[in-house]
């Protein structure tokens, strides 16, 4: 393991082109998270939350700027080895939850491994027992209600162990009451050492987070503890 | 306890799509398994009329263990001409050639519909960890599939087409016209077998390659 901390984010810019503008979601921001940690992200829409998950978790590359996890440094990896790295460091949770249509519960949660010959669907029974759906295994998406597709996708996203956990607005598209249990959920992961960035406008979801960063424009607003100069280097206080 | 959910894999990925959307996976199917049946009759032809010409057994292009000797089974003294045979076999591969394009078309065609509708679905893929190489074998395996199945109903469609054309010739005792070979031979099915699914899987790669190969952020991106 390397000294610094697990995810380093130096200086990162993004921008996209929308009809004949050019916009920025990320004007030079950087952030340094421990292992272990909990950070939620809050910022209006637009703000560069999302690109700033995409691009920490190896699905977008940033104009300029570095992300490192661990020792990986993210930007240099190629399209095969940023999928690789994904699947083996990183769970992706969305708003509107992404499952496949076609697939059920059990299926959505065994897609990552679906490449792996001989694993058996046992740790999947067992993550969907752990969100509460054993008895909704063989139901499609379809047939399911906001709160559960979100906790298929949560299990989906622990299939291969990540590390990591980036969830936009994983409480976005869900009633308050199945909200809470999704949040609780994740303290529970975090307990058990998963770093995890949650985008996010839901104060509740915030709320349980250690480290908060507000994001506007796609820069650093403010974080929950003070930030350095320029980079905000924000560590947990440690237990 | 379902037995499938222990082992869970791109070929299951690919059946489940398909059982999904049944009317468009019944669709490829027909339009795919008229096509091979009627490459089976070509095929069937082609053996016919090679079978016997310019005299000896040995001679065959095609001696396939299914094959019998025509020449004996219905008396008929002597092969077409050889010009004849000539002129036949190219309309014949001309026509063949046509309908497998027509076919690798409507196939491209569907399959690009199909793809367009999924770019989410490919998004999803990517995200959670496949590369787009993968993604596009999970496609390609779901092409195969259609392949297959396709092969099975066309000789189910075309064996009888050919045994009826065959035995409707010899009713109508025209013998000069005896090119259909009655059966199908192993070879001429394995061929098929292996046509099917190359047709199927290049029409597949054509239509997704464009979509596969897009940032997952924009995939993920379509509503």
């Amino acid at each position: 393991m390397s000294e610094g901390p697990f995810i380093d984010a130096v200086n990162l810019r993004k921008s996209y082109k929308v009809g004949g503008n050019r916009v920025k979601a990320l004007d030079g921001f950087s952030i340094s998270l421990d292992e272990g940690e909990m950070c939620a992200l809050m910022g209006p829409s637009g703000s560069g939350k999302t690109t700033l998950l995409n691009i920490i978790g190896g699905l977008d590359s940033a104009d300029s700027g570095t992300v490192m996890v661990g020792n990986i440094d993210v930007g240099k990896l190629n399209e095969r080895q940023r999928a690789l790295f994904r699947k083996k460091n990183v769970g992706f949770i969305f708003q509107f939850f992404n499952l496949i249509p076609s697939l059920t519960a059990m299926e959505n949660v065994l897609v990552p491994q679906m490449f792996e010959s001989g694993r058996s669907g046992g740790r999947a029974e067992e993550l969907l027992e752990r969100v509460g759906l054993r008895d909704r295994m063989d139901h499609l998406p379809r047939m399911l209600s906001g709160g559960e597709r979100q906790r298929v996708a949560i299990a989906r996203s622990l299939i291969n162990d990540p590390k990591i956990i980036l969830a936009d607005e994983p409480t976005g598209n869900i009633d308050s009451e199945t909200a809470k249990a999704i949040v609780s959920l994740f303290k529970e992961l975090n307990d058990e050492g998963k770093t995890m960035i949650l985008a996010t406008h839901d104060r509740l979801v915030a709320g349980r987070a250690r480290t908060m960063v507000r994001i506007r424009d796609g820069r650093v607003q403010r974080g929950k503890r003070p930030p350095g100069q320029g980079t905000i280097h924000l560590k947990s206080g440690g237990e | 306890m379902k037995t499938a959910r222990e082992t869970f894999n791109p070929a299951s990925y690919a059946l489940s799509h398909l059982k999904n959307n049944p009317f468009r996976s019944v669709t490829m199917v027909l339009i795919l398994s008229v096509t091979i049946a009627f490459l089976l009759l070509v095929g069937s032809i082609y053996i016919g009329i090679t079978m016997e010409v310019g005299g000896s057994k040995e001679s065959n292009l095609w001696n396939a263990p299914g094959s019998i000797d025509m020449f004996e089974e219905f008396q008929i003294d002597e092969g077409l001409p050889e010009e004849v045979q000539n002129t036949m076999l190219n309309w014949l591969f001309f026509t063949s050639f046509l309908i497998m394009m027509v076919a690798i078309f409507i196939i491209y065609n569907t399959m690009a519909i199909a793809v367009e509708e999924r770019k989410k679905e490919i998004g999803i893929l990517r995200a959670v960890g496949f590369s787009s190489r993968e993604v596009m074998r999970v496609f390609l395996i779901e092409g195969a599939f259609i392949g297959i199945l396709s092969w099975i109903v066309a000789l189910f469609f075309g064996t009888p087409l050919i045994v009826n054309l065959a035995a409707y010739l010899i009713k109508e005792g025209q013998k000069g016209l005896f090119f259909v070979q009655p059966r199908i031979p192993v070879e001429l099915a394995i061929v098929s077998l292996l046509g099917s699914i190359a047709l199927c899987t290049v029409s597949t790669y054509l239509a997704c390659t464009g979509t596969v190969n897009k940032a997952a952020v924009d995939l993920l991106r379509v509503e």
